[in-house]
């Protein structure tokens, strides 16, 4: 480990945070992921000048390629998704450390390449023992590749000399019992403490200035509790259908595929009690302690809903309905809709519900936090004056444009007392003009540094699951209820809200 | 867009309102940045250069951008010219640039007082040659931040020295800014040595009159207790920085256009990036913290060889100075003239 650098200084705050001298290696290098955010979040990270001086990236795919038609590969990968903008000498100095091995993910001969490279580059390249594994494969092939480092001793710190850190995409796991044994395969294989789970929401900014907005501030702390809340809603809306996914997605469902992470990540971190410090460790304990609390709907089959989309028109384009998607099997009863009404059974949460809702193929693609407060116990006002005012809100927008607005009530210009909604638009983009780092950039970087605040642990895993399996087995054999695809889910949804006698927020 | 001939303080806030009103307005702001370019005798007015930096630091920092040319003459009539912008040209910025003329060229302040965004930090900017003493300006007095830029003075190595004489804590200057990234290159090389490495000597080949050069020594003896040695390359910038360990090994770090080549005993050379940046990214660097910067103050102070920086309040307190004396060359109570 490195030793204390005495040009290091805390003070010293324009220096960066550079991680130590490292290889990544990406499992599935030809994939999406690792063409569009991963190589391009390499780049930026080195043109943003935050790589060591000793960086390899090992691509590791079923190819026959050699080193330079993959560094060709990831140059046109990287140069068409950078955000930042494309200077030759950056490119030229990452590619002198961009190394491929072909193979299978079963095939021993390739494994015992990767590790003969490994242990090249550690000459060659200086990178003293230190890798990351990306696992950018599908869940199914997890298990061969683990098996396979396990087997070659490449995920052992101290055969290796240096750390050996793995990053696993979701889904993380179907259920309890297949996250559980993923987890344990991983944390056998590697350390618990080098596995890196990702969940590339809380790599956000919005995400990460939520937690500021609550324990930096001091207005928003003592309303925050179940005295001034009255409910909160987390919606995660796409305009886009299921694409190329529907294997997986048919599979999956949105319960699976975006309620157990995503939401309930964001779900913990609206709810949770202050860390005592900003340590991943304390951060992870609280958030454990809101997953536990969290409380199902009595009645799962009237305190949820779950839709599938039919055909119908978004944004000007007519689109096919879920069953007639191509790789769906025409009775399918996998939601691509779903909203719950969940509790969290704790002193300062008691009684106020929290729905979640996350749905293909709505109007528009945003995902935000809205907390919603109780109205006034008492108006000194006309009832009339005050029938345009509604309930003060504190949304957090997480996408698309990244910011936080504050709704309350104000008199309207005139001689007459009316009050009405207005509200105050905080975006990131205009206070904080400069492009936030992509999501991945941040997380690759904390992932070679070793900073595990933003990913997810196995037992917030495992908790999560336990939310989700009950909801599962009560849906089996039911049908999602069908809505128009553009339409901002089905009619139970708002039934769900009415019986409460609350709306949705139109996000 | 409005520009105002002859005017008056009074008529600039309004029509800054009204600007604020009728274009839009720039929610979020996080600072004044006040820019103060003074016509040199002779110089076209840097303006320009002004606001094309701001506008950039302005993209990290929404801020409002006051730039102040003063042309103090005592013959000249007193004199208010201002041009109001928002949401215009300067992107994310709004902005008044304001040239003053007469014995209000002394008296800025009260144009710029009211128009300093309410309750949020404001930062004197000086885009030329640095006063000898901040607080003789009264733009330098309202400001919690000060940045100056050495590299403009006649005698850069000079005016560095006079900068620590005159030092208070939230002085920065922009010779130092430059710095970053060779100093996030050397901290960089300096994190792979063995623990208990002792650095003997060291090198720094930078122009004799270069105030970042002798900023980064500074750094080095401030940082490694030791005296660096600086030594001319005779190309008029920074060009390496040699650390010898006390094994006989040496860490070197030498430009090569825009990048460097870094060295270490033990390990191939790597070529890092060192990049150029525009006097727009220097200045969005220097606006991202607003607080004293101690570990400038302590390269300052290493380079200068004058002390007890840290010990200096944050505020400064104006000090009259009549210009009329100054123009008959009393120098009164400044230290050093540069």
């Amino acid at each position: 480990m490195s030793p204390v650098n005495p040009l290091r200084d805390p003070q010293d705050r324009r220096l960066p945070r550079i991680p130590e001298p490292c290889a990544l290696v990406i499992f599935g290098v030809t994939g999406d992921l690792a063409r569009k955010k991963l190589i391009p979040a390499v780049y930026d990270l080195a043109n943003r000048g935050l790589l060591p001086p000793a960086f390899v990236v090992v691509g590791f795919a079923r190819r026959d390629w050699d080193d330079a038609t993959f560094a060709r590969l990831a140059r046109e990968a990287a140069q068409e998704h950078a955000r930042t903008p494309w200077r030759e000498e950056v490119w030229a100095r990452l590619a002198t450390g961009i190394r491929f091995v072909g193979g299978s993910f079963d095939d021993d001969v390739a494994f015992d390449r990767l590790d003969r490279t490994l242990e090249e580059l550690r000459d060659t390249h200086g990178i003293q023992g230190n890798v990351a594994f990306y696992l950018s494969i599908p869940p199914a092939s997890y298990p061969v590749v683990l098996k396979q480092l396990a087997r070659t001793g490449m995920a052992d710190n101290e055969r290796c000399g240096g750390w050996r850190r793995v990053v696993v995409e979701k889904p993380f796991g179907h259920d309890l019992a297949s996250a559980r044994e993923l987890n344990q395969l991983v944390d056998e294989v590697f350390t618990p403490a080098d596995v890196f789970r990702i969940d590339h929401y809380l790599g956000k900014e919005t995400v990460q200035n939520l937690l500021a907005l609550r324990f930096a501030n001091t207005l928003f702390y003592p309303v925050w509790n179940n005295r001034y809340v009255d409910s909160v809603q987390i919606t995660m809306a796409e305009d886009v259908g299921i694409g190329t996914r529907a294997g997986f997605y048919d599979a999956a469902g949105a319960a699976r595929d975006v309620l157990q992470n995503h939401l309930l990540q964001l779900l913990t971190l609206v709810a949770m009690e202050e860390p005592t410090s900003f340590d991943a460790e304390e951060i992870r304990y609280e958030k454990l302690k809101v997953l536990k609390a969290i409380k199902l709907p009595e009645d799962i089959a009237t305190g949820t809903v779950r839709g599938q989309y039919r055909q119908g028109w978004v944004a000007g384009q007519r689109v096919a309905g879920y069953l007639d998607e191509k790789g769906v099997p025409p009775d399918s009863t996998t939601e691509t809709y779903v909203a719950v009404r969940l509790g969290v059974q704790n002193r300062r949460w008691a009684g106020v519900p929290f729905y979640l809702r996350a749905g293909k193929r709505l109007p528009r693609r945003v995902t935000e936090l809205a907390v919603i407060f109780k109205r006034a116990p008492h108006l000194p006002f006309h009832p009339t004056d005050v029938e345009m005012l509604g309930n003060n809100q504190l949304v957090i927008r997480v996408q698309p444009e990244e910011g936080v607005v504050l709704k309350f009530g104000s008199k309207v210009p005139g001689t007459t007392m009316e009050v009405r909604d207005i509200a105050m638009d905080f975006q990131y983009g205009e206070a904080f003009t400069e492009p936030s780092p992509e999501a991945y950039e941040r997380l690759v970087r904390d992932v070679l540094i070793g900073d595990s605040t933003l990913f997810p642990h196995a037992d917030e895993v495992e908790q999560s699951w336990r939310v989700i399996d009950p909801l599962q087995e009560a849906w089996a054999g039911t049908r999602p209820e069908p809505y128009r695809a553009g339409e901002w889910g089905p009619r139970g949804a708002d039934e769900l809200l009415a019986r409460d006698g609350r709306v949705w927020r139109r996000a | 867009m409005a520009a105002l001939w002859d005017t008056t303080g009074t008529e600039v806030v309004r029509e800054l309102a009204a600007a604020r009103r009728s274009d839009g307005v720039t929610s979020g702001l996080v600072l004044t940045l006040v820019a103060v370019v003074d016509e040199q005798p002779g110089q076209t007015t840097p303006v320009k250069a002004v606001e094309d930096a701001a506008t950039v630091a302005a993209a990290a920092h929404p801020c409002r951008l006051l730039v102040v040319t003063r042309s103090p003459a005592h013959e000249a009539p007193d004199r208010l010219d201002a041009e109001v912008v928002v949401g215009g040209r300067l992107g994310p910025c709004e902005a008044v640039i304001m040239r003053m003329q007469g014995r209000l060229a002394l008296h800025a302040e009260s144009v710029v007082m009211p128009l300093l965004a309410p309750d949020v930090p404001v930062v004197a900017w000086w885009h030329g040659p640095p006063p000898p003493q901040l607080g003789t300006d009264p733009l330098g007095v309202v400001a919690e931040r000060r940045i100056t830029d050495c590299a403009q003075a006649d005698d850069p190595v000079a005016a560095l020295r006079q900068r620590a004489v005159d030092y208070h804590a939230g002085d920065t200057d922009l010779s130092w800014t430059r710095l970053t990234g060779w100093r996030t290159l050397v901290a960089g090389a300096f994190d792979q040595v063995d623990e208990g490495t002792v650095v003997q000597r060291a090198s720094v080949a930078a122009p004799a009159n270069d105030a970042s050069g002798a900023l980064l020594a500074g750094w080095l003896a401030a940082r490694l207790g030791i005296t660096p040695e600086l030594t001319d390359p005779g190309t008029g910038r920074v060009e390496s920085v040699r650390l010898g360990l006390a094994n006989g090994d040496e860490i070197t770090i030498v430009r090569e256009g825009s990048s460097a080549r870094l060295h270490q005993p033990g390990q191939e050379d790597r070529v890092m990036p060192l990049l150029e940046r525009t006097l727009g990214e220097e200045l969005a660097e220097e606006l991202r913290r607003l607080d004293a910067d101690q570990t400038y103050a302590a390269a300052l102070s290493a380079a200068t060889g004058v002390s007890g920086l840290e010990r200096r309040p944050a505020t400064r307190v104006h000090t009259w100075v009549d210009p009329a004396e100054v123009a008959v060359g009393t120098v009164g109570h400044h230290e050093v003239m540069m």
